[in-house]
């Protein structure tokens, strides 16, 4: 059994001062203080980082990660784009699936305000089909199309969207680490100007800076003498076409669906035994269809539901969704997003998130999801 | 006997009204109009250029004739805004069209008369036997200096004419062309945007040419003005047509439906082809039509053309399809040509 | 640079290069047999953000379009008016420039859209 027994995180924003290698060390130093383990007891590392080499001409990661840590071990890079992380996540809970006694590290990370927005757009457009780029159609056009056919297929406005953004900004306020801490209003919401009809600025996760770190273990007597540690009980990574136009329904991220149907089998518990969760927000409408692909709300139900804001924290005691202020509003440094989605579900798992501090929660879901739908991960954790 | 066995046009959606651009700089747009003779011009669209106007009419063209694209053995692309200093786009052109490998391809340029140019060699190609086929295009997004006046004249469109033997519109029964070095136009390599010598493109330029090309062929062929049921010229702007005409000995009642630069503007290379156009949609069997092209630098292709009966067959729409249009205010105009 | 054992060297700035001419060449063979086509919108949204390639054309409208032999395409859409923007919109396929990279690199030619 594969136990998380640390995480740690860098602040998620515009960080001007450090440089996409200074924000790893920081989050692998800062993640071996909290579990007091040493570089040289590490024995391999998986890396999630979707830009660097499209950015910077910056790749062979891991012999960087090396020299940082100061180690010869295994090291690997994953990347499936937005998913970066949560697949770095995966492979590492496979690694010690098959490898008995042994600690590994997974660190996501990304830069990317160190160049100019339409850069960043076109390099996070490498995400999608090339027939996708050429169009023109950017990242925030692809889910703009699912949200247009969203909204057009179950009758609902823009407005069912804006709910998304008001409650994980309200949940960013409580998270100290998170990009944005400013609650907002839907009017705030309705009023922000249009990034891709009809997803406008505020429904949309920003640009950051940002590195989170977790360790994994599955090494008995590193457990006993940790003070928290919570058990992977499943990791799903499944994929689908690259092509938005290539799937078999516009309203449903069926990766999504498939992870979460075998990672709940696994795990051998049921959604309703999920009290919190991290889902992938990258834009409003991205959590209304992992709630419902997940399997938490029914198909078409979304937009209506999360107007009732009973996943907002302190609402009541069902499931609370991206407490950490999910993508929208904790920030979005691609690579890092996967492992900070985990880590915010051990802190709750394990009393240590504070503020939004979510009460008696023994199950949590973290929900990472690549592209317009290409690649998602569905991990179960419990404590 | 060769000649034209279809045709095709294409006008891009957006117009400008001279009297929008006249406010812009303070001139009074009577007084513009007036003088130039163009209530509108034609602007195509920021992604659109030579070459994919070519594709247009040339598509358009094609698409009503059942000819076998391998026998297509030259394609002429004549323009002045080519889309590449060094690059054919006559090769872009025929591969998009489906014309397969085995043919002649070059482009043209003689400012406003690439295209007759080229009209004049392909005949002669499929009259030596090289081709059976031949299709020539005439295409320009064309560019005018702001606060100059070719800002109210230069304007976008494309005409292809597909040649043939057999099953002809219109047959070219004759041509001449005169030509000499007369700066009145220009544009060097590198520079945007095109020069002019002010009124020395008028008399020695525009009118001698016409005038001196269109005596030799009247010469040639024995026939006269009053023959032709129609005259079509290059337009560079409403009133140098109108002018050499009269002057040439053709009524009025000849030219005015030729005149498509009153509402379309000046398309450069496809500015007498689009009045050919426009005739065709009136013209009927056995009618001779006079056209006279010119370009800067300069020289001018006279034709005479006759129309056949297959006219009544393959005759295309021309003034309903032209008001499918788009009035467009200055900063977009600015926009679409990319001039900011 | 070395600074405290660790390369402080800065990587490579991102820049835009001429898109590689071979891409469109293969590319322009696929276009060619999608122009002319009908068909009718699936789904659209509007790019008013757009990557560095496309900047000169925003805001654009994006397209989903399904044509008559069922194929499915992506596209611009042009000479449109806001009330063509919609699901079910007949159009057809034409031939534009499709990006604009460097003043210098190959014309990128390609599909869009224009309302019937």
């Amino acid at each position: 059994m594969s136990k998380l027994i640390g995480y740690y995180t860098t602040q998620f924003g515009e960080l001007w001062e450090k440089s996409l290698f200074d924000l790893v060390e920081e989050a692998i130093s800062g993640v071996l203080k909290q579990t007091s383990l040493s570089n040289k007891q590490i024995d391999a590392v998986f890396f999630g980082n979707m830009l660097a080499g499209v950015l910077e001409n910056n790749l062979h990661s891991p012999s960087k990660i090396a020299e940082i840590l100061k180690v010869n071990i295994p090291i690997y890079r994953a990347e499936a784009a937005c998913a970066s992380g949560g697949a770095a996540f995966n492979l590492a809970k496979t690694y010690l699936d098959s490898n008995s006694n042994k600690n590994v590290l997974v660190v996501g990370a990304e830069k990317m305000t160190d160049y100019s927005p339409e850069e960043t757009i076109t390099g996070l457009s490498a995400a999608s089909s090339g027939e996708e780029q050429e169009a023109g159609l950017t990242f925030p056009g692809l889910y703009g199309m699912m949200a247009n056919y969203y909204l057009e297929k179950y009758h609902y406005t823009e407005e069912n969207l804006a709910y998304v953004s008001v409650k994980n900004h309200f949940h960013g306020s409580l998270n100290s680490k998170a990009h944005f801490r400013k609650k907002i209003t839907v009017k705030d919401v309705l009023s922000s100007p249009y990034v891709a009809y009809p997803l406008k600025v505020l429904d949309s996760s920003p640009i950051s800076d940002g590195a989170s770190a977790v360790i994994l273990t599955n090494n008995r007597d590193l457990i006993k003498k940790q003070k928290n540690s919570v058990s992977v009980i499943a990791s799903e990574l499944v994929t689908d076409t690259i092509s938005l136009k290539e799937r078999k329904k516009m309203d449903e991220i069926l990766a999504t669906k498939n992870a979460a149907d075998i990672a709940f089998e696994k795990a051998k518990i049921s959604r309703k035994d999920i009290k919190v969760a991290e889902v992938h927000d990258c834009f409003s409408i991205a959590e209304i269809l992992a709630m419902e692909d997940l399997g938490f709300w029914e198909k078409g139900t979304g937009g209506n539901k999360i107007t009732e804001l009973s996943t907002m924290f302190g609402n009541g005691d069902s499931l609370i969704v991206n407490t950490s202020g999910g993508l929208k509003a904790a920030g979005h440094p691609v690579g890092a997003t996967g492992i900070k989605q985990i880590g915010e579900i051990f802190l709750q798992l394990t009393g240590q998130a504070e503020k939004r501090q979510v009460k008696n929660a023994k199950y949590g879901l973290a929900h990472n999801v690549g592209g317009s739908g290409g690649t998602a991960v569905v991990t179960i954790l419990s404590s | 006997m060769i000649g034209v066995i279809s045709y095709g046009f294409y006008i891009p959606k957006y117009r400008i009204k001279t009297e929008v651009i006249a406010n812009v700089w303070g001139k009074n747009p009577e007084d513009v109009k007036k003088s130039l003779m163009i209530e509108e011009k034609a602007v195509s669209g920021i992604d659109e250029d030579s070459l994919t106007m070519a594709f247009e009419s040339a598509f358009s063209a094609l698409s009503t004739v059942a000819v076998d694209r391998n026998k297509i053995k030259v394609v002429l692309f004549g323009s002045e805004t080519h889309p590449y200093a060094v690059n054919p786009a006559s090769t872009i052109l025929a591969e998009f069209l489906g014309i397969e490998k085995n043919y002649l391809a070059y482009d043209t340029e003689f400012a406003c008369k690439a295209a007759t140019g080229a009209l004049i060699s392909a005949q002669a190609l499929i009259k030596s036997g090289y081709s059976d086929y031949a299709l020539i295009t005439g295409s320009d997004k064309g560019m005018g200096k702001t606060h100059d006046v070719l800002e109210y004249t230069a304007a976008s469109g494309s005409v292809s004419l597909l040649l043939g033997k057999d099953d002809l519109i219109l047959e070219i029964l004759d041509f001449e062309s005169f030509s000499s070095d007369t700066p009145d136009f220009w544009r060097r390599e590198g520079i945007r945007y095109p020069s002019h010598g002010g009124r020395f493109t008028g008399k020695p330029s525009y009118f001698y040419h016409i005038k001196e090309s269109a005596r030799s062929l009247f010469k040639k062929t024995g026939l006269l003005p009053k023959d032709f049921s129609f005259a079509v010229f290059h337009m560079p702007n409403g009133k140098f047509p109108v002018q050499v005409a009269k002057s040439l000995g053709f009524l009025p009642a000849q030219i005015k439906d030729s005149l498509t630069v009153n509402y379309l503007g000046n398309s450069y290379t496809a500015s007498a082809l689009m009045g050919l156009m426009a005739v065709l949609e009136k013209a009927k069997p056995d009618d001779l039509i006079f056209l006279c092209s010119y370009g800067s630098g300069a020289g001018s292709d006279s034709f005479a053309l006759k129309v056949t009966k297959n006219i009544l067959k393959k005759r295309k729409e021309f003034t309903k399809i032209i008001k499918d249009k788009k009035n467009i205010d200055y900063p977009t105009y600015l926009k679409f040509m990319e001039m900011i | 640079m070395v600074i405290n054992g660790r390369d402080k060297a800065m990587p490579c700035l991102y820049k835009y290069i001429m898109i590689s001419p071979i891409k469109i060449w293969r590319r322009q063979k696929e276009i060619r047999k999608i122009i002319g086509k009908k068909g009718k919108v699936l789904v659209w949204t509007k790019i008013y953000t757009p990557g560095a390639d496309f900047k000169k054309y925003a805001p654009y409208p994006v397209v989903l379009v399904e044509l008559k032999n069922k194929e499915k395409i992506y596209g611009q859409l042009v000479d449109y008016e806001d009330s063509d923007l919609k699901t079910g919109k007949k159009v057809v396929s034409v031939l534009r420039k499709v990006r604009s990279s460097s003043e210098e690199g190959v014309i990128a030619y390609g599909v869009k859209f224009k309302p019937l």
